[in-house]
């Protein structure tokens, strides 16, 4: 028995390497292009541990006379990001509470009819909105994407909210309800406290998929002005300096690793609360 | 007399004013996803019948099925039909069936676990253009650390240009979308497991069925209701997926990378032939259609044939 434990043991620690390695060398590769000169990732020796560390390749990105200015983009990312994901939220807390606790005709329809749009191609509904926002010439404005990006979340947040709503005792709605509470005071002095982690993961999870929004930017901006990061990125990939495109690789990526890491409890609570009921 | 007629009349009204509420609160959100996605979905399948003109932005006439016929006779979208299905399909099996597999380790005590399960759950916050990025510099024929890593094994004898080949290079797009997906797969299959009920699996270690009788028998049933909407959607997902393509290969080479999604947005954006690229978003959106449909009619069908018995 005892001889059965270790071998399983070993069995798990030799399958979380492999784990390990397989999710993680992609990254590593990408920080180990950042932090070398160019000469060396081009050179057939390469070696996987770094012998000389250089930062120059972020610091040449970071120039603000850089060909794509990240700086912007990094400014119009929050901006859309923000805006969207506060949209989002105010457009989707009634809508979950109505969902979850009032007697909505044809409740399950309406949420099944959000949800599902989500997985309809995306592509068929850019074209006339492309051709919308060109006829009042939108395009090319923040408005362009926030409005697009707010309705593609917006399903997702409903059902999130919703989830949490669902989670909350009835018990406190029914005592305020009692003493007379109307269900705007409700919502606005009872439920919105008590729903703070729900509201959390809702916001960052709506900030995520702006940030990380590639296709509708790509469509609906043409002006580098209002270019935001993913797009930048890409721009950037025209340039062959293979060390400054992953430093940019990275620096896109640092905001949303870091709401990751410090979220990952509320988005494991939101993927939970979900898929048990 | 009258208490008694104007009861049912008050509570009636109670009642409808909790249904204008629930609907007010709820109508800014639809009003928004109607616009942004009714509105749009109408006027796509109304052009799918016509010929579009880009420069005055109207219908500059009707064609009846035109498009439809154009696409069916033509080889790049016939091709990048069955492209697409083939590539969703080995998109959600492989991510099926390795998500599976972590959640289980993930499953399991062992010491580093927390850190594992952040390591896991980073790729899904990687934007799908870092992701394009990162494997684009993998997968590069100079620089690219798969080569590196082959030739210094020895496995290789010079350097390949890997996105060259069409073959390949929808492989390492399927790679690089499975690398995406598995984080938000596992996930699920994790919580899933967690609410399983352990003392199942105890009683049957107890009465002596070994690891893969309890494999086949109690967890593979028990996670089937999870895996097949996991797998649907995403087999719906990697049908949908554009921005790993269109940094990695931008359909080609010799359009071998083109999937449907991708094939209409050459067709909208860069031909700018909105017609046919609206009828062939109509052709994407039966086939997502299908594979959601077809496995719920079945049980259906499974169930009113032979749920009764």
């Amino acid at each position: 028995m005892k001889k059965n434990l270790i071998l399983k043991n070993f069995f798990i620690y030799f399958s979380a390497l492999i784990v390990f390695f397989v999710m993680f060398f992609p990254l590593y590769g990408l920080i180990l292009t950042s932090i070398q000169p160019e000469n060396i990732i081009r050179s057939r020796n390469l070696s996987f541990f770094p012998k000389e560390v250089i930062f120059t390749h972020f610091a040449e990105v970071l120039k603000p006379n850089h060909i794509s200015n990240i700086y912007e983009g990094i400014r119009n990312s929050l901006i859309v990001s923000f805006l969207t994901s506060f949209l989002c939220i105010i457009l989707a807390f009634p809508a979950a509470y109505s969902l979850a606790r009032l007697n909505l005709p044809a409740k399950n329809i309406i949420l099944g009819t959000l949800i599902s749009i989500y997985f309809l191609p995306t592509i068929l509904f850019v074209i006339p909105l492309f051709v919308i926002l060109v006829s009042y010439q939108l395009d090319d404005t923040i408005f362009s994407l926030v409005v697009p990006y707010t309705a593609f979340t917006l399903p997702f947040v409903i059902w999130i909210l919703k989830s949490f709503i669902d989670k909350l005792p009835v018990e406190v709605e029914e005592a305020a309800k009692i003493d007379g509470c109307s269900t705007l005071q409700l919502l606005i002095h009872i439920i919105f406290p008590l729903l703070r982690p729900g509201l959390i993961a809702a916001f960052i999870f709506a900030f995520i998929l702006s940030w990380v929004e590639f296709l509708t930017p790509l469509i609906f901006t043409n002006n580098l002005k209002i270019s935001t990061v993913a797009l930048g990125l890409f721009r950037s990939t025209i340039d062959i300096k293979i060390g400054q495109q992953a430093a940019a690789a990275i620096i896109t990526l640092i905001p949303v690793t870091i709401l990751m890491i410090f979220f990952q409890q509320y988005i494991t609570k939101v993927v939970l609360s979900g898929s048990d009921k | 007399m009258t208490d008694l007629l104007n009861q049912p009349s008050n509570s009636q009204f109670k009642f409808s004013r909790e249904k204008i509420l629930a609907f007010t609160l709820i109508l800014p959100s639809l009003i928004l996803v109607f616009i942004t996605y009714l509105y749009p979905a109408i006027f796509t399948f109304v052009i799918s019948f016509a010929e579009y003109d880009i420069i005055r932005l109207k219908i500059k006439k009707f064609v009846q099925f035109k498009n439809f016929e154009f696409l069916i006779s033509n080889y790049l979208f016939t091709s990048s039909v069955l492209r697409t299905i083939y590539f969703g399909f080995l998109i959600c099996v492989c991510t099926t069936i390795l998500s599976f597999l972590i959640a289980l380790l993930l499953n399991e005590k062992f010491i580093g676990k927390a850190f594992l399960r952040v390591m896991i759950v980073l790729p899904w916050a990687v934007p799908s253009v870092v992701s394009g990025v990162l494997w684009g510099q993998m997968f590069h024929a100079d620089t690219g650390f798969l080569n590196a890593l082959l030739y210094q094994l020895g496995v290789i004898s010079g350097y390949k240009i890997w996105l060259a080949d069409p073959l390949v290079a929808l492989h390492v797009i399927a790679i690089a979308e499975i690398w995406k997906a598995i984080p938000f797969m596992t996930l699920f299959f994790l919580s899933g497991l967690q609410s399983l009920p352990s003392e199942v699996f105890e009683a049957a270690a107890v009465d002596g069925a070994n690891v893969f009788q309890r494999f086949s028998n109690i967890l593979f049933p028990l996670m089937l209701p999870i895996a097949i909407p996991l797998f649907l959607i995403q087999f719906v997902l990697a049908m949908k997926s554009f921005d790993t393509i269109f940094v990695l290969t931008r359909g080609g080479p010799g359009g071998g990378t083109t999937t449907l999604n991708y094939f209409i947005y050459q067709e909208a954006f860069e031909t700018f032939n909105l017609g046919r690229a609206s009828a062939a978003a109509y052709v994407l959106l039966i086939i997502t259609l299908a594979v959601v449909l077809i496995p719920t009619i079945s049980r259906f069908l499974i169930k009113f044939f032979w749920g009764n018995k």
